[in-house]
């Protein structure tokens, strides 16, 4: 009868699994969302990877988020969020989500060591830098293998080099090593540039710039220092072997949203496709924070992010709960 | 022509208000200046200007030989940041090569420091480092344009700072090719720990300590 449960804050018959909101990612996003959903009176489960999962815990200080001074360290600024949204009567977990059915009546959400319920969903696992090196990137780190032309591009004076990826930071630092190196060869795993058309251009125009489209690293290779990688045609397969004494790492971003494939609309880069009111393809479904934010990426835009889906979430909810009461009415 | 902008000037002027001990920079330089060496003086006395707390002293590596093998000074430019006054003393702080770019906030931050007193560093670090027998030395590889690297150069300061067994050398990587080569130095910061410890990038404080054990027992 779980269909016909009416109202806020409703536990009589639900299981312990049983919510009416589940929250993937406890990070800015999902944090805040929970603060405005456990104030709503909904029972709010957190579902989190871990304290410093997420990016934020990883980055070193922060002073930019409106009024908190800082600098403060990312993983205390959201452990106040956490600890807020506690206050308000969220049930925080530490799990990983392995799985989840979107579309199931109630939604699922598969864990680690448990699975859960609830009317509604918010996504907001954030985003992150890849995980897993390149093999031979660790080895070779400070011997060839470089994530900083400004700081390390004169070591590459006369050399040959190589540029992993395709967005703004690929581009403008292959353009500065052009001032040191005497090659520049950008490999990017697509067969066009996510960079702006600024960069663009002058990136085509550079003649010690070139190109390799459609290809991914898959090995660096040296001995005391970095000489060759090892690339492979995403379509093909096909294996190349390209001589260089330096490799440039620039791969972005990704949404953490691997785990939702097949299931909600995403662009191409994974990223969770919103509206304004921050639904996404599913109903009962909204998604805020980096895992569909490519733009902003701030913890100011998040907690704005999770707030205005917390609140579309609840506006949801209660417009379902008044057709589902109505409907008998009808019937009868 | 002043090597700082008026509005570096400025807050610099306002942030060493605070400075509440003495501060002494020393330059080595020589008659026919090296490459950066007059720019190197040049910062060290505009910067000494900024506060009444911060005394500057300008030696020639040959005239000055005796100094020179005092402060431990085998290359140029070189600079020191130590306590001034009239308990002057030297923490084993240097810069060898321009303290320009990102580095040029390493130098304001040592002297505040020094000023302060207090290295800063937490308490785990101070109870190991109070239990070092034998002398460590770090040289810090950076290019003024890493801004990764100043957070690896102030730990090695403040490292010098809090014992008399560290020295702490930021080492400018672009100035001196031969040490560059000799460490093979690829990528910056770059810190080499007693010759034998090599450690890639800007580490937490934590890790430094550990791999500074490892390059004390090698010695031991």
């Amino acid at each position: 009868m779980e269909g016909l449960v009416s109202g806020f804050g409703y536990a009589g018959s639900q299981s312990d699994n049983n919510y009416d909101v589940i929250i993937i990612g406890g990070g800015p996003a999902g944090a805040s969302a929970a603060i405005y959903t456990a104030r709503a009176d909904l029972r709010t489960l957190v579902i989190d990877k871990g304290l410093t999962a997420g990016a934020l815990g990883l980055t070193a200080k922060i002073s930019n988020y409106p009024g908190v001074p800082g600098p403060i360290n990312g993983a205390e600024l959201i452990e106040t969020m956490r600890a807020q949204a506690e206050s308000f009567g969220a049930t925080f977990i530490t799990d990983k989500v392995v799985g989840v059915d979107l579309t199931s009546e109630p939604k699922m959400v598969m864990a680690g060591t448990n699975s859960y319920t609830a009317q509604a969903v918010i996504l907001a696992t954030g985003s992150m830098g890849r995980t897993g090196a390149i093999p031979g990137e660790v080895e070779f780190l400070g011997r060839g293998v470089s994530y900083c032309a400004t700081c390390d591009g004169f070591f590459f004076r006369g050399k040959k080099v190589v540029v992993v990826g395709g967005g703004d930071s690929a581009l403008e630092e292959g353009i500065f090593l052009t001032r040191f190196a005497d090659s520049v060869t950008i490999i990017h795993r697509r067969d066009e540039l996510r960079a702006g058309a600024t960069l663009q251009k002058r990136a085509f125009a550079n003649e010690k710039i070139n190109f390799i489209w459609d290809t991914i690293v898959t090995e660096i290779h040296g001995n005391g220092t970095v000489n060759a990688v090892t690339t492979m045609h995403v379509h093909s397969g096909q294996q190349n072997r390209i001589e260089t004494d330096g490799v440039f790492i620039y791969i972005g971003h990704y949404p953490n949203s691997k785990f939702l494939e097949g299931q909600i609309a995403m662009d191409e880069h994974g990223y969770i496709i919103t509206d304004e009111y921050m639904r996404t393809s599913v109903p009962g479904v909204f998604a805020a924070g980096e895992i569909q934010d490519p733009i902003y990426r701030q913890i100011a835009t998040s907690v704005g992010q999770g707030c205005a889906a917390a609140i579309q979430l609840e506006r949801w909810l209660s417009e379902r709960e008044d057709v589902r009461t109505a409907a008998p009415e009808k019937a009868g | 022509m002043s090597l700082l902008r008026d509005e570096d000037r400025r807050q610099i002027r306002k942030e060493f208000e605070s400075l509440t001990e003495p501060v002494k920079l020393i330059v080595f330089t020589q008659e026919h200046e090296c490459q950066y060496c007059a720019e190197t003086r040049q910062i060290a006395e505009e910067v000494a200007t900024l506060s009444d707390r911060i005394e500057l002293e300008v030696y020639d590596l040959l005239a000055d030989e005796e100094k020179a093998a005092a402060y431990g000074i085998d290359k140029l430019p070189a600079l020191i940041v130590m306590r001034g006054g009239d308990e002057p003393k030297d923490y084993g702080i240097r810069f060898f090569g321009i303290p320009s770019g990102y580095e040029f906030g390493t130098l304001i931050e040592d002297i505040r420091m020094v000023s302060s007193g207090d290295s800063g560093l937490s308490e785990a670090t101070r109870r190991q480092v109070a239990e070092l027998q034998t002398p460590v030395h770090f040289q810090v590889f950076v290019t003024p344009t890493c801004p990764y690297c100043p957070r690896a150069v102030l730990l090695a300061h403040q490292l010098a700072m809090e014992s008399e067994l560290i020295r702490g050398d930021m080492v400018e990587a672009i100035e001196f090719p031969h040490l560059s080569m000799k460490y093979q130095v690829q990528g910056v910061p770059r810190t080499v720990i007693n010759e034998t410890v090599h450690l890639e990038g800007a580490m937490p404080e934590a890790m430094v300590m550990a791999r500074l054990q490892e390059a004390v027992q090698a010695a031991a």
